[in-house]
């Protein structure tokens, strides 16, 4: 626990000493939302959907990048294998980068909640409020696990690139920006299969705003898209080298 | 004896590349064992293998009798890997800090700091150090843990000798405290300086394994050099010569025993002049073993 604890101070030191490299992945989701949510907004229904669907997005960031670029990074200086030579804790790793990233991402939700309540007009009941904030806080796991797998099988210089499409694409794919209902057919299929999508949906059922699918559908699809991601992840971790 | 290591019949193979041909090795538990090598002659996956990073294709190896991977075994070791590097936004002593919380009974801060020379830099920031300020940093984390065996892979590839000479002097103090340390070097006058016991490895295999002196002396004796009027023809008849040759505007002769040589010599040559006898070095030693194996190998 002790080795934990120190584990993940040291995880947080490491992200607030680059901040370059944290502020914008946190004051992006915020940014992007006081614009298309509040600025160019005059509806308080448009700048509900979007807290739902912009909280998903905020805490994808810390989650693919840190997971994605860190761990790339980590492996290729040769971290990662004497981690694994020391009597380090097997798991503490990736815990103490978990925590983390919990920490973060609930940091990039704040301004956005606040942002909702006090600027776009978002009225919620406390407990909705409550339980908004523990899905987006939830929603990290499967891109932590996408994170995972382009950390362990991608050079750093790989992971920047592959990380950036991969937050991108399933940001739009999954309608985080723009509700799924626009796209043509085929993009309507394809968001089904992204965990974004499937999280988003799960949110706006939460804010009362009914998503296309049922929420048990949409909580089935998220397990499977998990459990697909951490078998991935396990693979990618055993087949480094 | 006790042994810090043993492998029996370990192979590695990744796809048709063998790595590790089949090895039997004993790394005794106190004294310091140099690992010498070209590269790719297999060094770093023999350590590899040790750490549990690597996996055995076929035979098994041993730490203390604990398999390696195993939180017992690591425990055991120190390491410092070659071209490993830190995190870089945290400092040496926060490196050191984290690591303590791994091991039962780690050294001290203060006492790291003294023995690996951190004072000046520890509260720096490791992206800012000196490449030899970052060995030195990572040479602490190896030894923090108050380990039975050391691996260190290559520890003073790019040091300056400043930085080099301190790494020496705590390997040597490694010994004196009974740890058994394992280092890889492709510096020859590394392994000469340092090591107890040299394993010569070429192509996967193990082909010398022996105290430093029996490596030394198994290829060699000495080397005398001088100036002389007599012929190299001549020179060459003398007692227990084994080669003769000119360098320069001086001679250069190896000797089996090279009291006996110098007593012909003087004998026939009372005015040689800028004598010297210097025993012949690891290089030596080394070129004529790989050699001899790639020989045995062509003629096999």
């Amino acid at each position: 626990m002790n080795s934990l604890i120190n584990e993940t101070g040291a995880e947080i030191l490491k992200a607030i000493r680059a901040p370059e490299f944290l502020l914008p992945t946190m004051l992006m989701p915020c940014a992007f939302y006081s614009l298309f949510g509040v600025v160019l907004n005059n509806s308080s229904g448009n700048a509900t959907y979007l807290l739902a669907t912009y909280g998903v997005f905020a805490v994808m960031g810390p989650a693919i990048f840190g997971f994605g670029v860190g761990v790339a990074n980590e492996r290729d200086r040769c971290w990662l294998q004497l981690k694994q030579a020391v009597p380090a804790p097997p798991y503490n790793y990736v815990a103490a980068k978990i925590v983390t990233t919990l920490l973060f991402a609930g940091l990039a939700l704040i301004p956005i909640y606040l942002i909702a309540g006090f600027l776009g007009g978002v009225e919620l009941q406390r407990e909705t409020w409550v339980s908004l904030f523990g899905l987006h806080l939830i929603s990290v796991i499967p891109f932590v696990l996408i994170g995972l797998s382009l950390g362990f099988s991608l050079s750093s210089g790989g992971a920047v690139a592959i990380s950036n499409i991969a937050f991108l694409g399933l940001a739009i794919l999954g309608g985080l920006w723009i509700p799924v209902t626009v796209f043509p057919e085929l993009m309507q299929t394809i968001a089904k299969f992204t965990p974004s999508h499937h999280l988003a949906e799960l949110a706006l059922a939460i804010v009362g705003v009914g998503g296309e699918h049922a929420t048990s559908f949409n909580l089935l699809s998220v397990l499977v898209i998990s459990l697909v991601l951490l078998v991935m992840a396990i693979s990618a971790w055993q087949s480094q080298r | 004896m006790n042994t810090a290591l043993t492998t029996t019949q370990l192979s590695v193979r990744f796809g048709d590349k063998v790595a590790l041909n089949s090895i039997d090795i004993s790394i005794p538990s106190n004294g310091v064992t140099a690992l010498l090598g070209a590269n790719g002659a297999g060094k770093t996956t023999l350590i590899n293998c040790a750490l549990g990073l690597c996996k055995p294709s076929s035979g098994r190896l041993k730490i203390f009798s604990e398999t390696p991977g195993k939180i017992a075994a690591k425990r055991l070791i120190g390491v410092m890997l070659q071209d490993s590097n830190l995190p870089d936004l945290l400092s040496a002593a926060e490196h050191i800090q984290l690591f303590s919380t791994y091991y039962p009974d780690p050294l001290s801060l203060e006492q790291l700091s003294r023995q690996c020379g951190l004072e000046r830099f520890i509260h720096k920031r490791y992206k800012t150090l000196s490449g030899g300020q970052k060995r030195r940093v990572q040479f602490a984390l190896a030894i923090l843990g108050r380990p039975k065996i050391v691996f260190l892979d290559e520890p003073t590839t790019g040091l300056d000798i400043d930085a080099r000479n301190l790494v020496w002097n705590t390997i040597n103090q490694l010994r004196d405290t009974g740890t058994a340390v394992l280092l890889t070097t492709h510096y020859i006058e590394e392994a000469d300086a340092l090591a107890d016991h040299t394993i010569v490895m070429s192509d996967g295999n193990i082909i010398a394994n022996d105290s430093t002196e029996n490596i030394r002396a198994a290829t060699t004796g000495a080397v005398i050099r001088c100036q002389s009027s007599l012929d190299l023809s001549v020179i060459e008849t003398l007692t227990d010569v084994r080669s003769a040759k000119i360098r320069g505007r001086q001679l250069e002769i190896l000797s089996d025993n090279p009291t006996a040589t110098l007593i012909a010599l003087l004998a026939l040559d009372p005015n040689s002049a800028n004598l010297t006898v210097s025993k012949s070095n690891l290089e030596d030693a080394f070129i004529k073993l790989t050699n001899d194996s790639k020989l045995a190998e062509a003629a096999s």
